[in-house]
């Protein structure tokens, strides 16, 4: 276990800052619990009726929030699976009051919805990752076709008439008692997501909005991790709606309908996408003023599209951000500082792990332009390679075809004996493949501490791990290391990475890369923008960590200084293919080399 | 051909022109400038109802189509200023913003005229006989002005140098930028160029729908649905994506009503944002 100067500290305010953190992510739900419960006392029981349809419907605009605030995705369609909530659990509601067994069915109706969200979800992103927008209109149309169909079959849902009849669950009052119910559930959703984001997986989430393509090569699967929010989203819509149909007794396609959608949108907006307790105050504030002003005032809801407008143009964290920004605590992330600390973290999974790559024949376009033109390379084993070549050589081209972000139109690439043609970026980095990019991608508005973690828990999160406390203790002496080798992040800890100079976001990309100790490295252009001593550093940091890690590493460069001191092969590349390869003094006498560098030949 | 069929016929093209007068002006701010108006459907509805406006204070219908333009290209130079402008980087913020204008200016619609539909009394609806049957002939100068619109559009976009700069900013901003055209006007004008076409088609639109606050919706959605088809700043796609959500709708909607036409669009909609998201037409 190496411990270094720089984790020190991290160390010694790691137990105490992980039990503040756990008290302070009930703080909302518990502050929630206490109005909640003073309501009823403060005004009456139509009061806490009223306010309780709310409640009802900012549960289900903590899932959009969630979406949208955490991931980074906005669901539009999300009275879709509040009205399959609705329409379930007022069916179940109605079935079980006659035959009790039925009651056994209500978990369904929650499942049910939340398992469409997640296929839905799982088909649509497995995709693309910049099916963002598109997913948003999606859901758009899903909704709108369960409006279509509520209306249509009456003969399940009663028609434009309506679902009605529906009891209330037993020994409890729609007009007094529900609401207790009803309050412990939005306690209860609040608490969760709380703990939730306090936890590895909230750190995830936010580290999918900032940079997804990070994430991938990294080894996350991100769509997965995408389509599972988006099941606990429809979840939280669905139980919302089941509350719904208890509450009001009649449940009609507009439960279903593309103007709820908005509503919630529009509440998580208001409220604050980015905070739980803020996006259900959003739809209790909004929805219950709505409620009450809209008679009593016509320019009402011309105020609501003013206010709209606003927050939008100004407030992107919404009423939450700016009370947050009011109080002096920092803005995304500030809650959800993970530390660095000494607890040996678990191995790497250590199977599939790749050691020798080939390129056979890879032909690659793009919009008509042959960027691989047979690329055949290969390397076996430990230590570091280079490849170099004029700009368009198709070096940047042959790890975006590895990767995963570039069709082979011909050839395959092998890691090992394995085939990765077709495979996503996460699941080639899942087999031991490591990826810096040439512009350093890190995740700007996560800590620096927080990047490194991520980094760190790629491939070492199993089973319940990422809802579990303990990882934000985990470390590894390749960590300690890093913040040897580049104090300047060790310093930084606790700032946004987006804040770092362009040489130290450099050091913090080249560290997310090695963390999750890959076996092969793709280091694209490790020195661009380097001052010569931090170059020289880095050639340093760069052998040493492929000595210590026992991987072969690939890394593109332009500076023939770096690759000299770098040692190793040289691989060549021009037009699409390989040219030549060799020791670099062989390679600086070859003809064909240094016509391509002089530009002699076309 | 038989009266029946001929009248089928018509009335196919007729759906196809309107859908195309309405989805014009997104095609212009979505396909070019790549917003999401959401506020689209709006403009539509705005220009309905200053047709609503000029026969309350009694003026000659036509004046409408003036008062449309002003009014759509006023409101929309302020909105790209202040609200689109400072938004371009966050493409999901724009979608919001103008939904939220789109809630606003349904609103404030509202409060002036208030939630009932309403109608334009018009000479307008006289039929005109064609063939064997008899067609209304404010439909078949729709149709003619659908058409001729659709042309001058293709030769200003292909031909004219304005079309070349828009071309340009749509292909690589940055590099237009550097040869010296003013991006930042450019978008502005395509922008309100946008938001006037959508009013000029509400004001077309006005004597044969029933005009209330909340028609945009409709309007946008059917737009959208034509542009994720076709896909976004090309000719072809545009027509293409006419061609198969205003065909699809028209047909099934006459053999199986007009609920069944409408959930056909959705679906197939869902199935190009699924599968190609890049339209009928990409390239990969």
């Amino acid at each position: 276990m190496v411990s270094s100067p720089a984790a020190e500290p991290a160390d010694t305010l790691a137990a105490g800052g992980i039990r503040r953190l756990r008290g302070r992510s009930l703080l909302p739900a518990a502050w929630l619990a206490a109005a909640l419960v003073a309501l009823p006392l403060a005004g009456d029981d139509f009061l806490a009726y009223q306010v309780g349809l709310f409640l009802v419907y900012g549960i289900a605009t903590q899932g959009v929030a969630l979406c949208w605030g955490r991931l980074g995705f906005l669901p539009l369609g999300q009275a879709l699976f509040f009205g399959l909530g609705a329409y379930l659990g007022g069916a179940t509601l109605k079935a079980a009051s006659a035959q009790p067994a039925w009651w056994l069915a209500l978990p369904l109706a929650l499942l049910l919805p939340a398992m469409l969200a997640w296929t839905v979800a799982r088909l649509v992103f497995a995709r693309s990752l910049r099916s963002g927008p598109y997913f948003s209109l999606i859901t758009l149309a899903m909704t709108m076709l369960g409006f279509l169909a509520a209306q249509q079959w009456s003969g399940l849902t009663g028609g434009f008439n309506g679902l009605g009849g529906i009891p209330e669950p037993p020994g409890l009052d729609r007009f007094s008692t529900l609401y207790g119910l009803i309050a412990v559930a939005a306690v209860a959703s609040t608490a969760l997501l709380g703990v939730l984001f306090s936890r590895p997986i909230g750190t995830l989430w936010s580290a999918i909005a900032q940079n997804e393509d990070r994430m991938q090569f990294l080894g996350y699967a991100t769509d997965r991790m995408k389509a599972a929010a988006y099941a606990l989203s429809a979840l939280l819509a669905a139980g919302a709606g089941a509350l719904f149909a208890a509450h009001q007794g009649i449940v009609t396609p507009q439960a279903m309908g593309f103007v709820l959608s908005t509503e919630f949108v529009i509440w998580a907006a208001v409220g604050g996408k980015a905070s739980p307790l803020g996006a259900l105050l959003g739809a209790v504030a909004v929805g219950y003023a709505s409620a009450e002003l809209r008679d009593l005032f016509a320019a009402w809801e011309v105020l609501v599209g003013l206010l709209f407008i606003a927050v939008v143009r100004f407030l992107p964290d919404g009423l939450a951000g700016l009370a947050r920004r009011g109080s002096g605590r920092a803005g995304t992330g500030g809650l959800g500082l993970p530390r660095l600390a000494s607890c040996p973290a678990p191995q790497t999974s250590s199977s599939s792990r790749a050691t020798a790559l080939r390129f056979e024949g890879v032909h690659c376009t793009q919009g008509g332009v042959r960027i691989l033109n047979g690329l055949n390379l290969e390397i076996e084993g430990p230590g570091i390679r280079c490849l170099i070549g004029p700009n368009g050589a198709g070096k940047t081209s042959a790890f975006n075809a590895l990767t995963g972000r570039l069709p082979l139109a011909a050839g395959r690439i092998l890691l090992d004996a394995r085939d990765v043609g077709g495979r996503p970026a996460w699941w080639v980095a899942q087999q031991g493949v490591g990826r810096k990019l040439q512009v350093p991608a890190v995740f700007p508005a996560l800590s620096v501490r927080e990047n490194l973690t991520v980094a760190l828990w790629a491939g070492r999160l199993r089973g319940a791990d990422p809802l579990r406390d303990e990882p934000h203790r985990w470390s590894t002496p390749l960590c300690a290391e890093m913040l040897e080798d580049f104090p300047e992040l060790g310093e930084a800890l606790d700032r946004p990475a987006g804040l770092l100079p362009q040489g130290h976001r450099q050091a913090l990309e080249f560290a997310l890369t090695v963390l999750p100790e890959p076996t092969l490295l793709l280091l694209d252009e490790p020195c661009a923008g380097l001052s010569p001593a931090e170059t020289r550093r880095m050639i340093e940091v760069i052998q040493r960590t492929v000595r210590r890690l026992g991987a072969g590493a690939l890394l593109i460069e332009h500076d023939l200084g770096a690759v000299a001191a770098l040692q190793g092969e040289v691989f060549v590349l021009h037009q699409g293919r390989l040219l030549a390869r060799g020791s670099l003094q062989d390679l600086q006498t070859d003809l064909a080399v240094r016509e391509v560098y002089a530009g002699g030949r076309k | 051909m038989d009266g029946g069929t001929l009248l089928h016929g018509l009335n196919i093209v007729y759906e196809l022109a309107t859908l195309a007068l309405t989805t014009l002006g997104l095609a212009v701010v979505f396909g070019l400038l790549g917003v999401m108006n959401m506020a689209h459907g709006e403009f539509v509805m705005i220009g309905a109802y200053s047709v609503v406006a000029a026969q309350q204070w009694g003026w000659p219908i036509a004046a409408a189509f003036p008062l449309a333009l002003a009014v759509c290209g006023g409101l929309g130079w302020m909105v790209e200023r202040w609200l689109i402008r400072p938004l371009y980087a966050r493409p999901f913020d724009t979608l919001l913003a103008t939904w939220a204008l789109a809630m606003l200016m349904r609103k404030v619609v509202e409060a002036i005229w208030g939630r009932g539909f309403r109608n334009i009394d018009s000479s307008l609806t006289a039929a005109v006989p064609i063939g064997s049957t008899a067609y209304p002939a404010y439909r078949l100068v729709l149709m003619a002005l659908a058409l001729l619109l659709l042309v001058a559009l293709f030769f200003w976009y292909r031909r004219s140098s304005a079309g070349l700069r828009v071309r340009a900013m749509t292909g690589n901003p940055v590099l237009a930028q550097a040869l010296g055209i003013d991006t930042r006007r450019l978008a502005s004008q395509a922008f309100v160029i946008g938001v006037m076409l959508a009013g000029a088609a509400g004001v077309l639109l006005a004597p044969l729908i029933r005009i209330e606050p909340g028609i945009g919706i409709d309007y946008l959605l059917d737009a959208f649905f034509v542009l994720v088809v076709g896909g976004l700043g090309t000719f072809g796609g545009f027509i293409g994506g006419v061609g198969v959500i205003g065909g699809s709708q028209a047909v099934v909607s006459s053999l199986a009503g007009q609920t069944s036409g409408y959930a056909l669009v959705l679906v197939i909609s869902i199935l190009f944002l699924w599968l190609r998201p890049d339209g009928l037409f990409a390239r990969r």
